[in-house]
């Protein structure tokens, strides 16, 4: 199969995979019980709670509600989120930033790391370096990452005193303005040491955090395809011309070991989401993950649908993303099977 | 003659197909243990199964539930070391010894409830789809697609959500999402194995597609699904105590994510212990499972032979 021809038939899974995702997204809102619970008052009046019901649409057949609900998404229009008090689509918008922004130093501290240790690892194959960051790697997925959250701040919080809570310090952030809610990039904008200063202190440990459990599945994944490099004939062509060992494993294995690599990129993102809502709730962090817990608590069925959707959605297109790069970037992969 | 029991890399002689197995179980179990790292998580597994089954001994039973923590209201927050709470107590009096130890029985019984429900509905689903083939392979395949489509934590947070707040709860939100990677793995493995030339002469011979099935099919593709199911004993354990640390499971409970959300808000006050203990056991219980099945891997599957 060409992989113009692999693309396209993605392309064309793609609605399918989402119009099911949302499908099951609804049908969870739905099993739990009626979702007005969240938006009524102890006050109100048997004829103002079906006037809610009504102005909501929960009397009708519940296809005809799902096609309601459907065509809301398609025009940005999600309900309206009781926990944080507006409609869910500007709850989800003021918070986007905040977890993305999460995310990519995560990413950043997973690929790094992941990269570097996988690499140290397999050059020494089968000795104590290779041992210990298989058992580094094995850690780290098997980290309770809420557990993991809490003894940092035991450590940098509470003893040593090093870092704070939150997003950023209350009169920093006063000082410049935040056109892109992303704080490192708004500081920069506003072409303010201090504040990027104080945005990369409050980042540093959630992203580490969060990092962490991807970084263990991005070093296993290296180590094991740069293992498979370094047996290929093209390496020992490199060596018996006279290259350096350091060389060889620079210019030749390691980036062709990159290349099966990019495919864990995809299982390291949904880690790095997933692990967002814990992490948010610990270090009181304003993204989405912690919007998820609270409606998740008390029960705010829009604003959970919203998240269940929006994530997936965003996990399937870093999938594809990832897949077709990989499908580029090494040809012997067999497409369709 | 064609071969009958699993394409083995060792020279096996054969004594009738048990015989067969019987000696591959053998030279598995001598290579798996010849791995520091594997034997290091048997230990570790060994040590927690015998903390759930000693903690009624251990410890006197909170009655009527056991499963509940009991409470001393008058030692709030004392620190390990004290008399009669060697792991301090929480600010609601608990005893984190006790919650520890009760803590691995709650865990041994989700992640044996978990794993055998995922693993039989994912065999089942997952050879329909293999074996039969066709038309229910793509709508069955389709359907797996949308559910590995949602991230797995996500998934179950949002079930368990709808559902309410209970550890049953917890326990039926991890089945509906775990039973998704077995199927795939089953359906895989199948669709390879089938264009065996043993399955071929099992077909000549006039066998009917279930005894294949049973008999020549499904035993060759079981490994990857026990690989797989030991990383989910520990990986069920550490996704329901994230489930219960955010709060899905009942207050009180006798389980390490409740303990340590319980501890979570006396850290900034110098509390440390009733958050660490519990983690700690969280973390060990997944760390154990997935050495082992780590190890199982190495063995099992010849692609990562001698890596």
């Amino acid at each position: 199969m060409q992989i113009r021809e692999y693309i396209l038939r993605r392309l064309m899974i793609l609605p399918l995979i989402v119009v099911g995702t949302s499908i099951i997204v609804f049908t969870l809102s739905r099993v739990g019980g009626n979702p007005i619970a969240i938006y009524l008052e102890h006050e109100m009046t048997p004829a103002e709670v079906a006037e809610i019901e009504e102005r909501y649409g929960l009397n009708d057949p519940l296809p005809v509600q799902y096609l309601a609900w459907a065509g809301g998404v398609l025009t940005g229009d999600m309900g309206w989120s009781a926990v944080s008090a507006q409609p869910v689509t500007e709850a989800l918008l003021d918070r986007v930033g905040a977890t993305l922004e999460l995310a990519t130093f995560a990413a950043i501290v997973a690929i790094t790391m992941g990269v570097g240790l996988g690499t140290f690892g397999g050059a020494r194959r089968d000795r104590l370096p290779d041992h210990l960051t298989r058992v580094f790697s094995i850690s780290g997925a098997s980290m309770p990452i809420f557990w993991f959250a809490i003894l940092l701040l035991i450590l940098f919080w509470v003893n040593l005193g090093w870092v704070s809570i939150g997003r950023s310090d209350p009169i920093i952030f006063a000082t410049i303005a935040h056109p892109t809610g992303l704080y490192t990039i708004d500081a920069l904008l506003a072409g303010s040491p201090s504040a990027f200063l104080d945005a990369l202190r409050y980042m540093a440990l959630p992203a580490i955090t969060l990092g962490f459990g991807a970084t263990a599945i991005i070093a296993r994944m290296m180590r094991s395809s740069l293992v498979e490099e370094l047996n290929e004939d093209y390496v020992d062509a490199a060596r018996a011309k006279g290259l350096p060992e350091r060389l060889v494993l620079r210019r030749h294995a390691r980036r062709n070991a990159l290349i099966p690599t990019v495919t864990v990129i995809g299982l390291g993102f949904g880690f790095l989401l997933q692990g967002t809502v814990v992490v948010e709730i610990i270090f009181r962090w304003p993204g989405l993950g912690r919007w998820m817990a609270d409606a998740v608590l008390r029960g705010d069925q829009a604003t959970i649908m919203a998240y269940v959707l929006f994530t997936s959605i965003l996990f399937l297109a870093v999938n594809l993303i990832v897949d077709v790069m990989y499908a580029y970037l090494d040809r012997r992969v067999v497409l369709g099977a | 003659m064609v071969e009958l029991s699993a394409p083995s890399r060792l020279p096996l002689p054969t004594h009738g197909p048990l015989a067969v197995r019987a000696r591959r179980f053998a030279e598995v179990a001598r290579q798996v243990l010849r791995n520091p790292t594997t034997v290091a998580g048997l230990v570790i597994i060994v040590a927690l199964l015998a903390m759930a089954f000693l903690a009624p001994l251990l410890t006197t039973p909170n009655a009527p539930d056991p499963y509940q923590m009991p409470r001393d209201w008058t030692m709030r927050d004392v620190p390990p070391g004290t008399p009669g709470h060697p792991l301090g107590t929480t600010s609601t009096g608990g005893d984190v010894f006790y919650g520890v130890l009760w803590g691995a029985r709650t865990s041994l019984q989700l992640s044996v409830i978990v794993v055998s429900i995922t693993v039989t509905v994912g065999i089942i689903v997952g050879s329909l789809a293999g074996f039969i083939g066709g038309k229910l392979d793509e709508i069955l395949m389709r359907l797996v697609d949308v559910f590995l489509a949602i991230p797995e934590l996500i998934f179950a947070l949002a079930i368990a959500a709808v559902l309410g707040p209970s550890f049953s709860n917890i326990i039926f939100a991890l089945a509906v999402v775990f039973w998704v990677k077995y199927a795939r793995i089953i359906r895989g493995q199948i669709i390879h194995i089938k264009q065996n030339d043993y399955v071929d002469a099992a077909r000549v011979t006039g066998d009917s597609r279930f005894s294949i099935y049973r008999k020549d099919v499904l035993p060759n593709s079981i490994t990857p699904v026990m690989v797989q199911a030991t990383m989910d004993m520990g990986g069920i354990v550490l996704t329901a105590a994230t489930l219960s640390f955010i709060g899905l499971a009942e207050a009180g409970l006798a389980e390490w994510g409740v303990l340590v959300s319980d501890g979570q808000a006396g850290i900034s006050a110098g509390r440390w212990w009733a958050s660490t203990f519990p983690g700690l056991m969280v973390f060990l219980w997944a760390l154990a499972f997935n050495l082992v099945g780590d190890g199982l891997r190495d063995v099992l599957d010849p692609r990562t032979e001698g890596r």
